[in-house]
């Protein structure tokens, strides 16, 4: 994220290229692999929802909460779903804190889109009274530990808490959303999205950048796909650009390699 | 409104008056920060990351004779009941500066002239004294960036419920008790670096608040101390 | 003589009466007291505690590896993992008579570039000031960048140079170790490259431990001889 201040030695940076003609990485991956992913859900009790994400070095918490709120004016009909993201200056030397730089406002947009606009919740089924009063789902999360490629464990986290989580029941009393005490169900579950950022170094394409590759990278790009095989969100950053070829093997790419993750979150229902 | 306390002097989580919650420390979890340490504390879940010593931005800011230490203390959105805005509130402000200045004697900052010694501390989950144990992290933190310090700071606060003096104030009594008082001290100077007062004591009831939490903070120095111990030198450590 | 240890964490009291506080340790009163978390030594009538975790503070004299972060036409700015950054004056390059322009400086060295130097200078009130004049010295044209804990490069040096010597000679790896905690391996031979990293980084991790250059020598597969394993200056 903050690649213009990470200095990488050029020694390094050197390497770095010459292992991908070889098609290796530093960490000895692949070019198109993954680093291990681990979640864990339930982690802050008192929210409705909540996951730890570790995709490599990289480390977020997020929580979800749900509360009753007012819709948005001309979309009475739906329920409200915000993400956000913060990098938390305990996970970067080089983040400091103060209001939110234009990357991580792009971070936390991107990953708000990739879930709202996947149309992962369905927000239909939110509604108390239509035009009044709406249940609100509010994702945040916390980066820790940053080590490259924010945008997909951020995306894992946000959707592993939103799939955990415990729904509590509200009905209106006195025109006004009152808790029912004791009833919880489950989340409406649509689509599960899964992100997949990959970074282009000369012209090689390597998926899920530690923070090195980043600092090394021409142009990034974070596709998310649903659980029909669709692409529903993209989004490309960093100072250079793709050729069209580029952008369809991303694509690829990213449909190759999101079933996998799927399978992970499903587990988590 | 809970009962906060029933008629065997046991209070609304099941624990004597002079019981402390339980507490774990785990140091050096974090890969990027300079020193670090998570804790809980009752259903406190806090973080804490120190940077430093390290360069000064912006330039004018920095101590020609001394380093400067600076703290933010930050509540995740999901760590409190009703979801919190996550932009700064006046009350992570006014903690963030006690905190600040209870680390501050501690630490030895004429060794570092012209750098800054950052410390960061993110609520996950608040359970009443939050700013305690995030005291209690932060100190733990600086020990493992290997800032040099004087001593360790240790916080633990007391109370008043049900018209007793009791140890470490959980988030019920603070809503609804008589009285809380979070203290910090440098446990082998004997200094008290934090305290504050929410309530109303008579002067002798203040003087028992006082002993008790101090009785507090030593206990949790022994688990600060095991956390360092553990870390560093394994189970062989003494 | 014997010198005396035990782990210490800050504002334990090591020992009470006329002792001479060195490093890591202040003095309150009559007692000295520990700063960091470490190892307290007393050897005669001194105290000492030897830290496991910390930053890098410049020392004259000091050899470093630094990686440069900017430049001015009047100098280099290093990153040389400490609090202070060091500054490379470009004269100790071009010499005093020559006033090299911006784009010389990036020339010879840019930024990325790793570089062997001395800390020429060094007292709180400035940055350090650092030298490449000398026959070792100069930027680092091949190898990797290890970064270990400032506290165990004399671990990695040994008893004099004999840790280093016998990850050398073992692996046929050339390695230079920065004070600062920065350390260059390189070599030809990528087995001993991976050998000489994997040596580095075990003795970074188990510095404080005892028998740490039999295991060492163990994993290098190399005989295991009579050898003082103290916890050195």
């Amino acid at each position: 994220m903050m690649a213009d201040s990470v200095i990488v030695e050029q020694l390094k940076r050197d390497r770095i290229l010459e292992l991908l003609k070889q098609g290796k990485r530093l960490d000895g991956r692949r070019l198109e692999e993954q680093r291990p992913l681990y979640i864990e859900t339930g982690v802050i009790p008192k929210a409705n929802g909540s996951a730890r994400v570790r995709l490599g070095d990289t480390e977020v918490v997020t929580g979800v909460k749900i509360q009753p709120d007012k819709p948005f004016p001309d979309l009475g009909d739906k329920g409200i779903l915000i993400c956000t993201a913060e990098i938390l200056p305990l996970a970067d030397p080089n983040a400091e804190p103060g209001p939110p730089t234009e990357e991580v406002i792009e971070l936390a947009r991107v990953v708000d889109r990739g879930i709202r606009e996947t149309e992962m919740i369905d927000l239909h089924q939110l509604v108390l009274v239509e035009n009044k009063s709406v249940i609100g789902f509010f994702i945040d999360s916390s980066i820790i530990d940053a080590d490259g490629n924010l945008f997909d464990a951020c995306s894992y986290a946000s959707v592993a808490a939103l799939l955990s989580c415990t729904v509590p029941k509200y009905e209106i009393k006195d025109e006004v959303p009152a808790l029912v005490e004791g009833v919880n169900s489950k989340p409406p579950v649509k689509t599960i999205p899964v992100s997949v950022t990959m970074a282009r170094i000369g012209e090689h394409i390597i998926v899920d950048p530690t923070a090195d590759e980043e600092a090394c990278m021409n142009a990034r790009i974070t596709i998310t796909t649903n659980s029909e095989g669709n692409i529903c969100a993209l989004q490309k950053g960093g100072s250079d650009g793709f050729t069209v070829d580029q952008l369809i093997k991303c694509s690829e790419i990213a449909l190759a390699v999101g079933p996998k993750i799927r399978k992970q979150l499903e587990q988590l229902m | 409104m809970t009962q906060l306390m029933n008629e065997n002097g046991i209070r609304c989580d099941g624990r004597k008056v002079d019981q402390l919650r339980n507490v774990s420390i785990k140091v050096g979890i974090l890969k990027n920060a300079d020193g670090s340490a998570y804790i809980e504390f009752g259903q406190n879940k806090i973080l804490a990351g120190v940077f430093g010593p390290r360069d000064v931005h912006p330039k004018h800011m920095a101590n020609q004779d001394r380093g400067i230490l600076r703290c933010r203390y930050h509540m995740s959105p999901f760590s409190v009941t009703e979801r919190k805005n996550p932009a700064p509130s006046r009350r992570e402000i006014e903690i963030s500066k006690v905190i600040k200045e209870a680390l501050q004697p501690a630490v030895l900052l004429k060794d570092f002239p012209r750098t800054v010694i950052d410390v960061f501390i993110e609520v996950l989950q608040a359970d009443g004294g939050s700013r305690c144990a995030a005291l209690d992290a932060a100190s733990i933190a600086l020990a493992d960036a290997g800032i040099p310090m004087r001593d360790l700071v240790s916080a633990c606060a007391a109370g008043k419920v049900a018209d007793q003096i009791v140890l470490d104030v959980n988030n019920e009594e603070d809503q609804e008790g008589q009285a809380d008082m979070p203290i910090a001290i440098m446990p082998n100077l004997g200094k008290v670096t934090l305290m504050q007062l929410d309530g109303i004591l008579t002067p002798a009831e203040y003087k028992t608040c006082l002993q008790t939490a101090i009785g507090g903070c030593k206990q949790i120095y022994e688990i600060q101390r095991k956390a360092l111990m553990e870390k560093y030198f394994g189970n062989g450590g003494q | 003589m014997e010198v005396k240890r035990r782990y210490v964490i800050p504002g334990d009291v090591i020992i009470t009466g006329p002792f001479r506080p060195e490093q890591n340790v202040y003095q309150d009163g009559d007692k000295i007291v520990s700063t960091s978390v470490g190892i307290s030594e007393i050897y005669e009538n001194t105290v000492r505690v030897i830290p496991l975790c910390g930053i890098y503070m410049p020392k004259t004299n000091d050899l470093v590896i630094g990686k440069v972060i900017g430049h001015s036409s009047l100098s280099w700015e290093f990153d040389i993992n400490s609090c202070f950054v060091g500054f490379l004056p470009a004269q100790d390059v071009f010499g005093r008579d020559y006033s090299p322009t911006k784009d010389e400086l990036k020339e010879r060295l840019d930024v990325g570039d790793l570089v062997a130097a001395r800390v020429a200078n060094f007292d709180r009130s400035r940055d350090p000031l650092l030298t490449v004049q000398d026959r070792d010295l100069g930027k680092i044209e091949s190898g990797e960048l290890i970064e270990i804990a400032p506290s165990k490069v004399p671990r990695l040096i040994g008893k004099r140079g004999s840790m280093i010597q016998t990850i050398e000679m073992a692996t046929k790896a050339m390695i230079t170790i920065g004070q600062n905690g920065w350390v260059v391996v390189s070599s030809d031979d990528p087995v001993g490259l991976l050998k000489a990293i994997e040596a580095v980084k075990m003795v970074d991790a188990q510095a404080h431990l005892p028998n740490l250059t039999e295991r060492v020598k163990s994993m290098l597969g190399v005989e295991l001889g009579e050898n003082n394993d103290t916890i050195n200056e």
